[in-house]
Formats: structure tokens, sequence, C-alpha cells
């Protein structure tokens, strides 16, 4: 009996030893990962069809403009916040408040999210432009046109930035390792970064896009319009190119410009405004190229932010966080259908959510990016009411064609005025019901200042003010209705300095990357 | 005092505290050697023995060694006669060979050794009850002096004979002796021996001491048992009785305050609601802090479970703390390291309670509870005083933003602001009378309701619980089945925690040599998280902003909405609407189970070989439902027509692990154990969850999802994910004592996990200790004061690995591009690979000191330690310029250090009256050495609220806040200074400071306020916490009194964002009463203004709130009955108490209660932004026994 314990436990340790060699065995693939939810970039692009879903990961980016910055405010608020025309309902949102009053510093949020996410819109696109060359199969048009769609991407980033902060650390590969030296990247010279951008556009433009898009993706006009809006603003401060530049951007300007007169259905001005923000409309005619939303799939969430704060007009929450400011809106000429109810502006609706009885608000508030579909709206005539969705699927333009011929008005009359540039100006005024001195009533300096004034006008809180007054180092002053110097101009009670020609660099990374130093001029 | 181990294994069973169960046994099972203590194996026997019956044979054995024999009357085996030849044979093997021969079986205690019957024998009829001639026939009843409980198997011997019995399942014995001289000696392990003279009497009854020296209990430890008297390590233990005290859901609710250096922080009243475990502070920035927890020696899944910003429970939430036997945490790096690369948070090891070996025994616990609101509470305006703010909100407009405001504009001509906001009296006459059943004021404009939400919101609903435990069994075999059922109704309305729990436990000593056995537990548990929505408007956030004015519902049954006073308060479903009208089920369902086979290789050489697993799944229910409408005829839009959520989670875990023990002593003086084993661990994890929204009615829930009209609720509607992690380890320890005066401990894993690095899967924990027992030593053994005197020191690493999975490994992200307005897929960047990742890891020095006073009466043990964590992993923040946000990174070194000091000192005790005492305190410093960039790190481990709410620096603590430093008000004579700060000012454009603003610190004094005038305002950590702890017995009654502190914990109270800078929005603190006006200067609170005249709302020192509190934690009042009536009801035992938890709180904060947390970033301890109240709860209990 004993004997046959021990043959038991000898056998017992046998096949616990077994087991121990085993489980040390296994262990070499037992630790190994992978993961399944997503893909690797190595086991990535291996069909012609990736490069196409590449380039709409780096057009995804562009959704950061409206995504949230902290409380009641969204990051695009930033640029009409700095614009001076804006002002808001409530004030809970100190970084917000901060850029209104000019007291902003590098660790503002607004500020930190627009360089982080243009730089991650930068990382999505260099991914595309280093591995769609080696996908497998792929035809050269394709390559070149998701090529070119990627570097269109990556110079629309690139403009921003560039335009916020000037000289700025420019990546044009993508990084897979975070010791790579480019991690901690130094500053490249404003006109270095410009130089790529142009680059980057010359490709694109070369790349056998359509000549307009319908479906969102960047067409040939609006590499065109994108170009034409780079040589203008190279044209002015901070490089001061000046009259060669004026050239290639009203020559570029005036391709698409052409273009529209040649295909007055595929580019050209909105009749009505209603068009410029019926979801209906998205990509065509005056919208050149827009940020895509869809509703429930990506809300174009920052429609709240332009609506009266609590007033229960609308079926979306309403925060008014970006509200014109009544001096603003006073520089309008009388008879301004803009500025007519539901111009531009609106100051009727309906109460009870959007539906009920109408309503006359104190003041005016935008309407130019209202969604009618989100918001709801009463029963007009036989027109039936509509109950707002709550989600809004309006996409917001980032190129508009009224900018273009703005752009080409202001090139052309730097290199002299012509017949041309002043139709342009005239296109946007007789829309807006305005009539405008015959072009013998204007010189050079009065033209320019009528265009920069209508480019005030028509172009407000589309995100482009800020660029213009960066640009022309002018501010428009509400009061006089002239354009002053942007040094010492008074908005809003605070005062320009130098230093708000750029922004601060952001203050996470220029604390963390070494090579960021020094900080932009004054902060 | 060698016999002092299966004394104290035997002391162990009677606690429930059995742990290795080969050892509990062999403890009871002579048979079983290598456990009963060396004295078994050391005394030799030499006795030729030729056919002497089996009481001669033990008057020989007696007079060869030290032993004595026990010999109940009634097992006598008076004819059978053996013959035998010992040859220098030991004691245990004499023992043996006798149980062969006779079918005897004996159980050693101290140097008796008692035979009984062995049912296990072949049955051979042995026992033949032989009649002694006896004088006197005594019994009685032997029962614990402590709780009076009946103890069963007590050995009670006439002394100097070996006349003797024990006491049956009931604690009853009857005994006959030769006369009246007798001498009675009553020994049991665990207790002090007793002896009582006979005399006249006839019924002896004896309460038995229990043996205070608790020196020699044994705790578990990883991979083991050792007594508590040779540990090297820091090593808490908490045990069923604790556990029993409270009637806690949860089983970290049940640790609280049991153990110095584990803060417990309990930071909802929700039923089973989130806790914060931590274990001598942090050791890590990004990864988790929480304890790892063994359950039998199954690992639990680490980590936090979230749903996004929302905490819902840890997995060991979902275990029923009515099963658990034991808790052991394990603090030092001594005790840690035998788990590697999970030890650095510290070891929580669980042992359930297992099946009984001394018979069948049935027990049932029952609790009735109601929660009422807690002893503090926060005060909202009532409904006029409601009215008054918001008429001086309205007048101050005119002041505070003279830019917006047009004096002739307005209905009346009486001024108007250019938001659109009108006079309140406007408001307010469109809600009288005419506005009929949705009317709120009366012809004279009084308000007709005032609501206390606070009170409408909560229900004193009965909660019951009920755990039944049937066990059985003998030595050898035994089995339990434990169930459970609780029904916990929570103190807000509609809050509930449901959980059937049962599990099934068994043992078996299959042969000589291999025990096995297991245990099956599965429990369902369902909560309904009525306090979900951090953030939003929920409905805890609700209770403070619904308006008074407003009823619950109106006469039509439809529920009161904040529009419906006006559109110029923002919007917010009422409390009560939410509360009973939405539902979030979170079920979990947990299937736990182990299997285990010892088997005794040689002497002194054990394999253990374990599988274990846990499967969780988790189902998360959601439904919010249509609002009630902000106007009588307002149209509720589509994505307000009803949203329904499901998500199911399941994880998958199994371990297999084997790991050989071998014990040896040497000449006496050394004392070997060394264990050596090899664990798998694999966790497989799988989730998909789906939405739809806009039902025709709300009645279908989560049922019929495919009812809805709207699939495109969340982007993307529907998703999934897999995640698979694993573990392979090796691990050994070896401890050696040396006259059991000098004891080392090594220990060493090699752990391997596949979540790091190709290059750094493996890594090597090592520890080291070693202690020396004074008390031990000749110049202090058998001192009458000192009793008990040890020091300790440890030293060693850990790790911890709690990162996400696949963190080593470069991947894109899918992400929801849109082109022709539909969505189309793309990939983006989404995480830099790292290679180079590796363990973090946490080095930790201990030295504690153990005193023993007055045989232990006063017992105290203190703990200084230092624990440094090097190679953090961090999601450090890269340059964004990259591309990328953060990179998985070994970066950082942090250090804690702290004290921890335990006393406990039994006050008096006697027959009647014991009053015991446990005070422990515990403090903790924390300091972050180094980051990986000197930037400050936002946004990790903190919320973002207005503001960031947190930081990370070097040279700071964790848990640290940050924020603006709000110096008060803006008095009247300093307008002229307030002006400097411009027109455009941090209140907005156009809106200049004025008396009666918030007035900042300007740290740069630029007449600016911004980012650059944040600093440290605070930290949620406490300087200092613990408890003390009262237990009273008076005879039959008991009495625990448990108070719980903690000193020096800021809390940063974000409610004030809803309670003082949002009049004209909502409902407001009653604190702002006593905001500034021309009259009232001089206080923090600004000026009330309509929140549309530029009211400011940032985190600041003004949020920031003292939140030391005392709390009375626990107090419960018991009852045991008599043995005669409970017998008379047949039972063998019974106590009914009453109790109530959370019955005092004594604090400067503001709010309902400063131990709160909302989010569940790691470093949000004290940062409150609406949580569950915390009820104070009444209980009536009752615990019989069968």
């Amino acid at each position: 009996m004993d004997k046959m314990k021990i043959i038991n436990k000898r056998y017992i340790a046998l096949l616990c030893s077994a087991a121990l060699v085993v489980g040390a065995g296994c262990s070499s693939s037992f630790l190994d990962e992978e993961d399944p939810s997503n893909i690797a970039p190595e086991t990535f692009f291996k069909t012609p069809e990736d490069a196409e879903t590449a380039v709409r990961g780096a057009y995804e980016n562009f959704r950061f403009h409206g995504d949230g910055a902290g409380i009641f405010s969204a990051n695009f608020q930033m640029l009409d916040a700095l614009s001076g025309t804006a002002e808001t309902e409530t004030g809970q949102n100190s970084d917000l408040n901060n850029l209104y009053s000019y007291q902003y510093t590098g660790d503002n949020l607004h500020l930190q999210q627009w360089w982080q996410q243009c730089y991650e819109g930068i990382a999505n696109a260099n991914l595309s432009i280093e591995r769609i060359p080696a996908i497998p199969a792929i035809t050269e048009a394709d390559a070149l046109k998701w090529i070119g769609q990627a570097k269109f991407l990556r110079a629309f980033y690139y403009f921003w930035v560039v335009q916020l902060w000037g000289d700025v650390p420019l990546l044009t590969r993508p990084i897979y390792a975070w010791n790579d030296a480019d991690v901690n990247a130094v500053r490249t010279s404003t006109q270095q970064v410009y130089d790529l951008i142009v680059k980057d556009l010359t490709d694109a433009e070369a790349a056998g896009f359509s000549d307009t898009d319908g479906t969102g993706l960047a067409s040939k006009i609006a590499v065109k319009s994108l170009l034409a809006k780079v040589y203008l603003t190279m044209a002015g401060y901070p490089l001061s190119k000046g009259a060669s530049y004026y050239q290639l951007a009203a020559d570029k300007a005036k391709e698409v410009v052409d273009y529209s007169v040649a295909n007055p259905s595929k580019v050209g001005l909105f009749t009505s405004y209603d068009d410029l923000h019926d979801p209906a409309k998205r990509n065509q005619m005056e919208n050149i190229f827009q940020i895509q939303y869809s509703p429930g799939i990506a809300n174009a969430n920052y429609q709240t932010f332009f609506l009266p704060n609590n007033t229960n007009i609308t079926a979306s929450g309403e925060v008014g966080t970006t509200v014109p400011t009544t001096g603003f809106l006073a520089t309008y000429e009388a008879g301004d259908k803009r500025t007519m109810e539901k111009g531009f502006y609106f100051k009727q609706y309906y109460l009870d959510g959007g539906t009920g009885a109408p309503t006359t608000l104190n003041r005016f508030y935008i309407y130019k990016h209202f969604d009618v579909i989100a918001n709801g709206r009463a029963a007009i005539g036989d027109q039936p009411a509509i109950v707002g969705t709550g989600n809004s699927g309006l996409n917001y333009p980032l190129i508009l064609f009224s900018d273009v011929l703005l752009t080409y008005a202001e090139a052309q009359n730097e290199l002299g005025l012509n017949a041309g540039a002043y139709a342009g100006l005239k296109l946007i005024r007789d829309r807006a019901g305005l009539t405008t001195p015959d072009i013998g009533t204007f010189n050079q300096s009065s033209f320019r200042t009528a265009v920069w004034a209508e480019r005030w006008h028509e172009l407000s809180y589309v995100g482009i003010t800020w660029f213009d007054m960066i640009r022309l180092r002018k501010v428009y002053d509400v009061a006089s209705k002239t354009f002053v110097d942007f040094l010492g101009a008074e908005v809003n009670g605070a005062v320009l300095q130098e230093k708000h020609y750029l922004l601060p660099l952001p203050a996470a990374d220029y604390r963390n990357n070494p090579n960021l130093a020094p900080n932009n001029p004054g902060w | 005092m060698q016999i002092t181990l299966p004394k104290l294994l035997k002391f162990m069973s009677q606690q429930c505290l059995m742990i290795i169960i080969l050892q509990v046994m062999s403890m009871q099972l002579l048979i079983a050697e290598h456990v009963v203590g060396q004295n078994l194996k050391t005394t030799k026997v030499t006795a030729k023995i030729q056919r002497k019956r089996i009481e001669e044979i033990f008057k020989v054995i007696e007079k060869k060694t030290d032993y004595v024999f026990v010999f109940p009357s009634e097992v006598k085996d008076e004819d059978d006669t053996y013959s035998f030849n010992f040859a220098n044979e030991s004691l245990d093997n004499v023992l043996r060979r006798l149980r062969q021969a006779s079918r005897l079986k004996f159980q050693v205690i101290d140097y008796t050794i008692t035979a009984a019957a062995d049912p296990t024998a072949a049955p051979k009829p042995v026992s033949i009850r032989k009649e002694v001639p006896a004088a006197i026939r005594v019994s009685g009843t032997i029962t614990d002096a402590g709780d009076n409980a009946r103890l069963p198997g007590v050995n009670i011997l006439v002394k100097g004979t070996t006349l003797g019995t024990s006491t049956d399942g009931n604690g009853a014995y009857t005994l006959d002796v030769p006369d009246e001289s007798a001498v009675l000696v009553y020994s049991f392990i665990g207790y002090q021996s007793r002896e009582i003279t006979v005399g006249t009497q006839t019924v002896i009854d004896v309460a038995m001491e229990q043996d205070v020296t608790s020196l020699q209990e044994i705790v578990v430890v990883g991979y083991g048992t050792q007594k508590k008297s040779d540990l090297t390590g820091s090593v808490g233990t908490v045990k069923a009785e604790d556990i029993q005290e409270r009637q806690l859901p949860s089983v970290s609710q049940a640790l609280a305050g049991r153990v110095a250096g584990v803060n417990v922080s309990v930071n909802s009243g929700r039923p089973g609601g989130q806790s914060n475990v931590r274990i001598r502070g942090f050791s890590s920035i990004s990864t988790s802090n929480n304890p790892l927890y063994v359950v039998d020696g199954v690992i639990m899944p680490v980590g936090t479970q979230t749903d996004g910003s929302y905490s819902l429970n840890n997995a060991i939430d979902n275990i029923n703390p009515a099963d658990i036997a034991s808790m052991e945490i394990l603090k030092d790096a001594s005790a840690t390291a035998i788990y590697g690369a999970r030890g650095a948070n510290g070891v929580i090891l669980i042992t359930t309670k297992r099946g009984s070996t001394s018979g069948s025994k049935i027990s049932y616990d029952m609790q009735l509870s109601v929660p009422t609101i807690g002893p503090n509470r926060v005060e909202m305006l009532d409904a006029q005083q409601f009215l008054d703010v918001e008429q001086l909100g309205w007048d101050n407009i005119k002041y505070y933003d003279a830019a917006g405001w047009n004096p002739t504009g307005g209905p009346n001509g009486t001024g108007s602001h250019s938001s659109g906001r009108e006079d309140p009296q406007d408001s307010r006459s469109k809600m009288g009378p005419g506005a009929g059943i949705y009317a709120l004021f009366d012809a004279n404009g009084n308000p007709l309701y005032n609501t206390d939400w606070f009170k409408e919101s909560t229900q004193n609903k009965l909660s019951q619980n009920h755990q039944l435990s049937v066990t059985g069994g003998n030595a050898d075999n035994s089995y339990g089945v434990y169930l459970g059922f609780r029904d916990d109704n929570g103190l807000l309305l509609n809050s509930f925690m449901k959980r059937y729990s049962g599990r099934f436990v068994m043992d078996s000593q299959v042969k000589s040599w291999l025990k096995i056995g297991g245990s099956l537990g599965y429990n369902y548990q369902e909560e309904n998280i009525v306090d979900f929505g951090t953030g939003g408007l929920n409905s805890v956030r609700m209770i403070t902003e619904a308006l008074p004015i407003l009823p619950v519902k109106y006469s039509n049954g439809i529920y009161s909405h904040n529009k419906n006073y006006s559109p110029s308060i923002e919007g917010g479903r009422n409390p009560v609407d939410q509360l009973l009208n939405n539902t979030y089920n979170l079920i979990s369902r947990t299937t736990l189970g182990n299997m285990y086979a010892n088997i005794k290789l040689a002497e002194g050489l054990e394999l253990r070989s374990t599988v274990g697993l846990n499967i969780l799944e988790r189902e998360r229910q959601r439904y919010d439902s249509r609002p009630a409408p902000q106007t009588p005829t307002y149209v509720n839009s589509p994505n307000e027509r009803g949203t329904a959520r499901l998500r199911s989670e399941r994880e998958t875990f199994w371990s297999f692990e084997n790991y050989l023990t071998y014990t040896k002593r040497f000449a006496d003086i050394h004392a070997l154990t060394a264990m050596v084993g090899q664990s798998a661990q694999e966790t497989n994890i799988f989730w998909f969850q789906q939405s739809s929204r806009n039902f025709i009615s709300d009645f279908f829930q989560v049922n019929n999802m495919g009812a809805a009209q709207d699939f495109a609720v969340d982007s993307p509607p529907v998703s999934s994910g897999k995640a698979r992690f694993a573990f392979s380890s090796y691990f050994g320890r070896i401890n050696y004592g040396l006259k059991d005066k000098y004891l080392v401990t090594v220990t060493g894993r090699f752990d391997g996990s596949s979540k790091f690095g190709a290059a750094n899967k493996y890594a090597f924990f090592p520890s080291a200790a070693l202690a020396w027992r004074i008390s031990e030593e000749p110049f202090l053994k058998g001192n009458r004061v000192l009793s008990n005197l040890k020091l300790r020191t440890s030293y060693g690493l850990t790790g911890n690995s709690e990162i996400s999975t696949y963190s080593a490994l470069p991947t894109l992200r899918i992400v929801t591009s849109v082109f022709s307005n539909s969505r189309v897929s793309g990939v983006a960047t989404n995480r830099l690979g790292n290679p180079d990742l590796k363990w973090e890891k946490t080095a930790q020095s201990d030295i504690g000191l153990e005193i023993g006073l007055f045989q232990n009466r006063i017992a105290i043990e203190a703990d200084v330690y230092y624990r440094r964590t090097t190679d953090m992993l961090l999601s450090a923040p890269l340059p964004v310029t990259s591309g990328y946000g953060t990179i998985t990174r070994n970066v950082g070194t942090m250090e804690n250090k702290g004290l921890e000091f335990t006393v406990t000192t039994t006050n008096v005790e006697n027959n009647d009256f014991s009053w015991r005492t446990t005070f422990n305190i515990s403090m903790n410093r924390n300091k972050v050495l180094k980051l990986a960039n000197p930037a400050p790190i936002f946004g990790v481990g903190n919320p973002n609220f207005t503001n960031q709410t947190g930081v990370i620096m070097e040279g700071q603590p964790v848990g640290s806040f940050w924020g603006l430093n709000r110096l008060g008000t803006w008095g009247s004579d300093e307008a002229a200074e307030a002006a400097k700060f411009g027109v455009n000012t941090y209140r907005g454009t156009n809106k200049p400071l004025l008396p009666g603003d918030v007035k900042y610190l300007d740290v740069d004094g630029n007449y600016a306020i911004n980012d650059n005038d944040r600093m440290i305002i605070g930290n949620g950590n406490p300087k200092s916490y613990g408890s003390f702890i009262n237990n009273l017995q008076y005879k039959a009654f008991d009495l625990v009194l448990d108070l719980q502190y903690s000193y020096g914990n800021d809390v940063l109270n974000m409610t004030m964002h809803s309670g003082e800078d949002r009049t004209g929005l909502a409902n407001s603190y009653a604190s702002v009463l006593n905001a500034w006006t021309e009259t009232n200067e001089g206080g923090e609170i600004a000026a009330v203004r309509d929140s549309k005249a530029g009211y400011v709302s940032n985190v600041d020192t003004h949020w920031i709130e003292d939140g030391s509190f005392l709390r009375g934690r626990n107090l419960v009042v018991g009852y045991t009955l008599p043995s005669n009536v409970v017998e008379r009801i047949h039972l063998s035992r019974a106590r009914v108490y009453v109790s109530t938890q959370n019955f005092f709180l004594a604090t400067k904060f503001s709010g309902n209660d400063p131990e709160v947390s909302t989010y569940t970033n790691p470093f949000a301890q004290g940062q409150t932004f609406f949580d569950y109240p915390k009820p104070t709860t009444y209980m009536f209990g009752i615990s019989v026994g069968l």
C-alpha cells in the first residue's frame, strides 16, 4: 500500500513537472500581442483603396474647428473673438473671455487645440504622402490624385499655423518613433513654410482633381482658390512680397472667376443668402470648400454658439458666445440686405423651441450659420412648421467664392484697378442690394479700402477677418468706419500691440520642446 | 511554546479563518503529520508492547513522553489488545500505527492527545461503552466569553487521569467524574485553559476566554500562510467579524478604516457606490493606483471600470462581503513582491469561507435597513429667497453690464438688457392665475409652491439582506453552501442594488497525500445608477438647480421643468422626473471559481496546483426618457423622444499556478520554508454597444431597440472591441528562522507581461526582509510587562503593469469622415509604438515595530516606509507638432513616505464586561520628483472643469488642485484700483471690474487675470486619517462604536459653480444670500447679477474647502439571546442587533459630505461636482445558528 502511494506520488510529481515545463514552453508566444481592434501602419496601405481611406482620415481633422474648448465654447470662436466683431453673452469660459479681451497666454485652451489639431492633420497628411506611393497595384493617376489631396490638406493646415504663429516647425514626413529627432522639432522660417504650402498646392493643382466636387473633396477650383489666398497673404505681412505676389494672387483668383463665368451653374454667388446655410447646398457654387458634417454622423456642434443664450427659440442648445457687436453691425450701409432680418443676421424667431409664437429678440444674432432643420421653424404661410431635430449637419465654409472675388479685386487693384476687379466688388454689393459708385469714382486707395470694408462685411464670422487684420496690419474702426493701423488700434477697449501680430506658442509645447525658444516677440 | 501552532490552527478554524485547508486538516488529524508541530516528530518512543489494551498502551506512552491521553468513555475500546514494537519511533508514527490498528483517530492539543472514533475507518465494532464506577455525572455548555457562541470540540479532562470528553456540536458535554475533588481541565485551541473543581456542582457551564495572544495568528501571505509572529513584512488583517459588523454591500467599504495605511474613500452614497482604495499613497501617475485583489488565489481584474468620466464599480465590488472569511492587506515590498509586477499598489488577499470540519451547521443572517438624509445637507434657496435673488440679479444688470443695458427698453420702459433677459416681474406675471394648471404664482404674485428638491428626491425605503449558509463535513471532507440575497434601496428615488449570490465550496482529503478542493461562486448584481451623467444637468445636480417655485408635478400629472418659469432659466429636467423616468441599469454577472490539489510529495514537501477562473459579464442598459415639456405647447424634438443605449462586456480570466513548498526544521533551531512556483494567466475582453433613439413611446426602454426611428445617435451607432493580455511568471520565496528569533524572508518573482515591448517582456522583482523577535531573547523572555517586541525591516521592488493593452504597438485608428453627407471610414494616426516599454518599478523600504504589553493587552504596531517609483509609466506629453499628444513611456519618479500606527488595547476584561479599543492613524506624503518633460502636466489624472482643476508638477504632490487665488471681492473704496484692469477683463468685453466683483490675486501685476495667475491652491489627500473603534461587551449585550476621521484633506467644491455662479439661470445655494452688497462688503461671493451680465466662474481658492472630518461611521448595539431561550427554539445561537451608519459628521465642509469624488481620474479625490448624497442608515439585524 505504501508502495502504491509512492508510485502515485511520483507519477503525479512527474505530471506536475511536465505541466511546469509546458507552461514555460508556451510562454514565448503566450506573451505576444496583436491589437485585434486597430490596424497597424505596417498592415495597412496594401490595396489601392487604402489611399483614399488614409486621405479621408486627414480630412476628419478639420472637424476640430467646431469641437469644444471648455465650457460654452468651441475652437473656431478664437478667430471670431480676436476679430473684435463679436462678444459673448455669458462670461463663464475664462479662456474665451481672455481671447475677447486680448489677455490670452500660451496656456489658452483654444490656442493650444488649434496648434495640436492642425499638426495632427499635418501628420495624417504626411502619412498618406509617404505611404501611398508604396501601395502595390495603385495606378499612377490614383497615386497622384490622393497624394495631391493630402498635399492640399497639408497646405491648408500649414496655412492656418503659419498665419497664427509665424515661424513654426515644418514636418513633412510622418513620425513613427517617440525618440525621432523631429519630435523636438525646430522652428522653420515663415518663408520656408510658405514655400512648402505653395509647392503642395501647385502639386495638388496638377494632380488631376475634378473642377468641382460635390462630395466634399478638394476640387481643382478649391486648390486654385486657396492658392490665390496664399499668394495674397504672402503679398502682405509678414513676408510683404508685394506686387509680384499680388500678381500671382490675381492671376490665380482670376482663373476661378473665369471658370465661374464659363460655368455659372457650378461656381458662383448664391442668389439668396439662405443658400449659404442650406444643408442641401453643400459643396456647390459659393461653397467652394467646406468642413463636412452630417446629422447624427458628425454633428455640427458649432451651431449652438451662435444662438442667443437661453431664449428657447430653437431645438438646439443656445449658448450665445459668438454674438455680433452692435458697433460692428452699425457699420453696414443703410439698406444692406445682409443686415436685414434673416440676411446674415436675425432678431426675430419663434418661441417654444422654434415652432411657437413669433418673438423679437433684443439684438441681432448670426443667421449665416443657422440650420433651420436642426433648430426648427414655425409654419410660415403655406410652408409647414419644421420641428427641429437638434442635430445639425450644416457644413462650415472654409473657402467661399465671395472671398475669391474679393481676393481678385484686392490683388488686381494693387496692380491697377480694372473692370474685372471692379466687377468682383460689384457682384457682392449688388447681391446686398447696394449701389456701387462707378469705377471711375475710385482711385487705388479708395478702391482698396472699399474692398477691405466689403471683406469685413461680407466675410464676417467665417474665420477670415482676423487673418485679414494681421495680413494687412489694419483694423476696421467701427466708430469712424475707417481702417486704422493695427498697432495702437483700440478694439473693444483693448489696445493692440506688436505682440498681437502672432499668437504665443502653446505653453505645453513651448515648455516641452526646448527647440521652440525663443517665443514669438512680446510673449 | 512549540505546541502553539496546532493550537492556533484550531483557533483559526473556530474563527472561520480557515486558510490553507491542508493545514487545518492536519491539525485535526494526526495522520497529516508535518504541520502538527515538531514535537510529535521529535518525541521518540521506544517500547515493546505485548497484547495490551489501548488504554494501557496510552499509559506506557504517557510515561515515556510529556503527553497525556484523553480517552472519552464512549469510545473505549475495551476488548481489543494490540502488540507493537516501537524502536525509537517518532510519536506521530506511533499514533499513525495505533490509528491503523485501532480505528481510532487522534487530536493533539497542547500536550493532550484526544482519541476519537474514526468514522472513515472500516466498519468494525471498535467502540464499546464501558461503565466506569462514577460518583458524579457532570454536564454543561461551553461558550465563547466574547460572543457567547457555543464551542464544539472543547476538550474536558479530569486532571491527572485519562478520563475526558469533548463538547458536541452545540457546545454541550456530559462527563462522569470519580468524586467531588475531581478537577476538570477545559482546553481549546485559541482559548485560555480553565480548571474547575467539581465540588457539588452537576452543571458546569464555562465561558472560555479567547487567548488574546494574537501573536499566534496565522495570516495568509501570497502563495502560502505564515504565523503572524514569523512575519517579516507589513500585513494587515480584517476578519469576518469585522466585516459582519458593518453589513455593507461592497468589500472596499468593509475594508475602510480597518488597517493603517489603507485609505478607503467611499465617495458616493449610492448602494454599492464607488470607492477608492489606496494603499500607502500613489505609485503611479497614469496607470491604476488600485490594489491587486486576489480571491482564494484567483487574481481579480485590476483597474477602474468606468463609463466615460463616470465611475462604475471594480470587479471586487461584485463579491459578496458576507462570503469573506478574512482579508489580508499586504503593504510592504517583502509581502507584495511575490506578486511582482502587479504588487506596487499593495495586494489584498481575500479568503472566502469554507465548509465545516465539525459537523453540520446552518447559519442565517438578516438585516433590514432604511436610509435617511445624512447628518449634513447643503441648503438651497427657498421659493421666496430664489425670487428675491433673481430680482436682485436683474436689478444689478445695469451696473455690471452697463454696455448691454438700455434704460428705456423693455415692454414697460423700465430698462432692458441686450441679451433679451426679461424683467422677472414680467415672467412672473405670465405665470400667474392666468396660466391655469401651470400657474406658479397667485394673484398677488406670491409663489404657489416651495419645493425642497432634496427631500422630494429621496426615499426612505426598506432594504433587506439575507445570508444563509449550510456547512458540513468532518476533518477529511467538508463542504459549504453560501447563499445571499441583498436588496438595497438607496436614498435617492428609484436607486437600488440587488445582488443574488451563491457559492459552493468543497475540500476533501482524498488520500493521505492528496487533498483537493475548490469553490464555485456566481453573483448576479443589478444596480440602477441614478446619478449618471456627471457634468450635465443630471439628477443630483438638479437637486440644487431645480427652481423651488416649481411643483414636482402639476395637477395634470405633468412633471415641471425649469423652463416652465422662464426661457431665460437654463434647461434641466427636475430631479424627480429624472430619477423616476430615466434608468441606467448596470447588471454584472460574476462567475468565480477555483480548484486546487495539494499533493504531499515527501516529508515536508508539498505541491499545490490551482486553476482559477473569473468571468465577469457586464451589461449597461441605459434609457433616457422624454423630458417634461419646456412650455405647455412644447413639442419634443426627435432627439428628445427617448434614447436607448446598450453595452455588453465580457472579461474572461483564467490562471494556472503551481508551486512547491518545502518546510523543514533542522536541529530544532533552524526553521526553513522554501517555495518555488510558476504562474500563467490570461485575460480576454470583448465588448459591444449599440444605441437608438426616437421611440413612439417610453414603454420599450432597451427591450426593443429596433422599435426606434433613428439609429444615428452615437457616431458610430454600433461599436465593439477586443483585447487580450497575459502574464507568465516564476516566483520563489525562502523563509528562514533561527531559534524563532531571527527571521529572514527572501522573495523573487520573474514576471512576464504581454503588454510590454518585445525587448522588455520580463522583469525580476526581488525583496528581502529581516525581523528580530527581541522578546524571545533571554533578557526579555518572560518579562511581565513586555510580552512581545519585534523589529522588522524590508526592502524590495514591485511593479505596476496596469497600462492599456497594446500600448507598445503603433496603430492607426478608424475615424468617421463625411463625404456626400454620409459616413465613410478613414484611418488616422493613433498611437506611437514604444518597443522599449517596460514595467514601472516601485522600490519600497519599511521598518516596523511591534510591541505587546501586559500579555498583549496593549498591542502596538508602527511602520515607517519610503516608496520610490521609477520608470513611471506615463502617457507622457509629446510636443504635439509630432502629430501625437502623448506616448506611453517609462519616465518620471515619484516618492511616498509615510507612517502607520495602530494600537489595540483591552481596557477591561472580565466575565461580565469587556472593552477593547483600536485606534489607527496613517500619514502619507507624496511628491513627484521627476517628469518626462519640464512642463507641468494638465489634463492627466484630473478632470477639466471650467478650467484645469489639477496639475502634476515636479516637486509637488499629485492630487494638487490648480486655480486662481480669490482674495475676496472688490470693495467700494477700491473702485479706482479695480478700474485699472480696463474695460475688457476676465469678465468679458466691456465689462470692467467694479466693486462687488470677484477680486483675484494678480500674480504678475499686469492688470489682467489669466493663466499666469493660476497656482496650486490645495490638495485632496489627507495629512492623516484613520479610525477609532471601540468594542464593548456587557453580559449578553455588545456595542461597537466605529469612528472615522480624516485631517488636512482639501475639497475642490466645484458645485459652487452651480450653486453660486449661476444666479438667474437656476436655483442657487443659500450662501448667495451673503453675497456682496454695498452694505455687506468684504465677503467672497460677488454681487449677485444675472449670469448674462458677466458672472465669472473659475476654479479658485473660494472653491477649496477644508475637508477634515470626524464621522460616526457605525454604531451597533447587539444582544445575544441566553442559551436556554435559544435552545427552546432549537437554535445554537441567536443575536439581534440594531445599528446606525454615518450617524454623525463633524466638518467645516459646506456641502453634504467631504469624503467625496465625482471623477474617475486617479487624482480627482476631493473634486466634487454633485454626487450621490450619503445617507444615515438605520438597521435591524438578526443572526442565528443551527
